[in-house]
């Protein structure tokens, strides 16, 4: 007998069919487990636990739900049949509702098992529902009888492979008879962010497996549920080893590539900082327009619409439209909503992923930094993101506006994100005489020399061009400049206050 | 006075239903899953079967095929009643007088009690 003979058969698994889900679960529910969905009413356990069921049924499974609450079925599918999951046809063959509340009022427990034992087996549920666990537990004459119940309804599900969920929306305020007993505990939560809401799903206990641990964005719509597995979490690590290389990524404007000698390093992060209206967005639309078929480019933004960006571009002398024909850029526009910053994140590498994109554009940070529901996590957040990003090959420019349009500070919009980025490129702009002029520089590019030159550039009708090195000026940093005094008792230009 | 079964899981609709036909002057009888209603029928004579098709332990379409089965019941007309479109019953039973597609008006529902009983 091999090795392999003896190995244990690892646990089946039951996919939830839910976008995002089995991902959190590593895979899906274990079969024949029994889990409790346990939370406040609104929280979306019912849509949840029916789309399961009927993303079960579109699969051939065949799953039963149970109410013990004095709830129509009738009103409860009208609310489901707009949604995209819902399908009229698997009802009842492969999808069968009926109600225990009569059962569970005239028989108790007793008579609840007896009926949750024949729905599995009558129907053939290789999953089933029971919504509305805490009605059985009020109708429990003690804590043994429904430790009992649960027990009882474990050993069917166990014997039969039936999964089963049950409905709670008891919360999880200290640990309990069933909580302990089932295999596993999904708590999920609808959280007030001032005047804003979040749903959210935790999972408190799933055994016999592993899973992402902590708090994980859900959003329910027409479409069903969606999870956003926290990126911190499913990114930990990079989905794929980082491939360092020297190949530079031209941004196409031959003066700042002549700065970077030779364009940004491949695969890394770049920070492009300044205030509205500096001409960021050309760059990046620049830096997409070199886009082809082998290094395809995504603009993934939240300010201008994709037909106002073709348009910008076009004004550019910039063929941005033509490549996004071609299929060599993707413009992806984010209406500034109460977007959930998890679901961008999934919405960004989903599309980076499809498109194995190597030139990202993402226009700009301010969008995911409005989308954080908690300050304290973005940091970390785009440590992840943008690892994985690196790990997947895409060369990514970030847009970052500051509120100065000229003086001597850059406040860099969130320093604990500025750190994660390789290279910092800042554009600005400066009083000289009674005009202002645009300034750019470059300060940091990652295991490369640049020319740390402050350049003046220019935005025509022919795109960005950037100038010499200014000469014979001083305080451009300040925001003001001005011509020295004396050219041999100017001081250098102060290093920006970042 | 005339004698109607209710059979449904669901304990709201069977209130609503019950309530309105008493209001009509029917008395009602009511049972919660289809083995309940097939006891309920050798109770007393029941002029009308109104059984909903979703429901635990025996279904609508079993309780009422055992009802043609059965020569005591076989003449008590049936409306059938369900939140899935007709066609879906009537591939498992075909056997009834009415159906009305849930959720339906009181209205509706007297109308097509009245039409079956005529």
């Amino acid at each position: 007998m091999t090795g392999a003979d003896d190995s244990v058969p690892s646990l089946a698994r039951l996919s939830s069919g839910i976008s995002g889900l089995d991902d959190i679960l590593h895979g899906g529910l274990l079969e024949g487990g029994v889990y409790i969905l346990q939370g406040s009413p609104g929280a979306g356990k019912t849509v949840l636990a029916n789309e399961i069921c009927f993303r079960h049924a579109a699969r051939g499974g065949r799953a039963a739900y149970v109410t013990l609450l004095a709830e129509m079925h009738t009103r409860l599918l009208q609310h489901l049949r707009p949604m995209s999951f819902f399908d009229e046809s698997v009802i009842p063959n492969s999808l069968y509702y009926v109600s225990a509340f009569h059962t569970l009022e005239g028989d108790g427990l007793k008579g609840l098992i007896d009926v949750l034992r024949r729905e599995i087996k009558g129907q053939k549920a290789d999953l089933l529902v029971v919504d509305g666990l805490v009605a059985a537990q009020e109708s429990a004459p003690s804590d043994r009888e429904f430790k009992k119940f649960i027990n009882e309804l474990q050993a069917h599900a166990s014997v039969s492979g039936c999964t089963v969920l049950l409905l709670t929306s008891g919360l999880l305020r200290h640990v309990s008879a069933e909580h302990t007993m089932v295999d596993g505990v999904f708590e999920l939560e609808d959280q007030l962010f001032e005047f804003r809401t979040e749903r959210s799903l935790i999972v408190r206990k799933f055994r016999g497996s592993g899973f992402l641990r902590g708090r994980h964005s859900f959003r329910i719509s027409d479409e069903g549920v969606k999870f956003f597995p926290r990126v911190e979490a499913v990114f930990a690590s990079a989905s794929r080893p980082d491939t360092i290389s020297d190949a530079k990524i031209p941004m196409g404007i031959p003066g700042i590539d002549k700065m970077l000698l030779g364009g940004l390093p491949e695969a890394t992060t770049t920070g492009l900082i300044g205030p509205s209206g500096i001409g960021k967005t050309t760059v990046g639309l620049h830096f997409l327009s070199q886009s082809n078929a082998q290094e395809p480019g995504l603009l993934f933004g939240f300010f201008e619409t994709p037909e106002r960006l073709c348009l910008k571009a076009r004004h550019l002398g910039l063929e941005v439209g033509k490549a996004v024909d071609r299929g060599h850029v993707e413009l992806l526009w984010q209406p500034q909503r109460e977007n959930v910053l998890d679901e961008l994140a999934h919405r960004l590498i989903d599309a980076v992923r499809r498109r194995k994109v190597k030139r990202l554009f993402i226009d700009g940070l301010g969008g995911f930094l409005e989308s954080a529901t908690s300050p304290q996590r973005v940091s970390r957040f785009f440590s992840c993101l943008t690892n994985e990003l690196r790990a997947l090959g895409a060369t990514t420019i970030f847009t970052m506006e500051v509120p100065e349009i000229t003086g001597p500070v850059v406040r860099v919009p969130s320093s604990g994100v500025s750190a994660l980025l390789e290279n910092l490129v800042f554009l600005r702009f400066v009083e000289r005489g009674s005009s202002l002029s645009r300034l750019l520089s470059v300060h940091k590019v990652r295991d490369s020399g640049h020319d740390p030159s402050l350049r003046e550039f220019y935005i025509t009708d022919r795109g960005l061009h950037v100038g010499e090195a200014f000469e014979g000026v001083e305080g451009l940093t300040t925001g003001v400049a001005r011509e020295p005094a004396s050219a041999a008792a100017s001081p250098p230009p102060a290093a920006p206050n970042v | 006075m005339q004698t109607i079964l209710v059979v449904d899981d669901e304990l709201g609709a069977i209130e609503v239903v019950a309530t309105a036909l008493e209001d009509e002057g029917y008395r009602v009888l009511s049972a919660a899953n289809g083995r309940h209603g097939l006891e309920k029928l050798t109770e007393g004579q029941v002029d009308l079967a109104v059984i909903d098709f979703m429901m635990p332990l025996v279904d609508g379409t079993a309780m009422a095929r055992e009802m043609k089965a059965n020569p005591a019941f076989k003449n008590i007309p049936i409306i059938m009643m369900s939140a899935v479109g007709e066609s879906v019953v009537r591939e498992r039973f075909d056997g009834y007088a009415a159906f009305l597609r849930k959720p339906f008006r009181i209205s509706a529902l007297i109308d097509t009690v009245r039409r079956v009983l005529a």
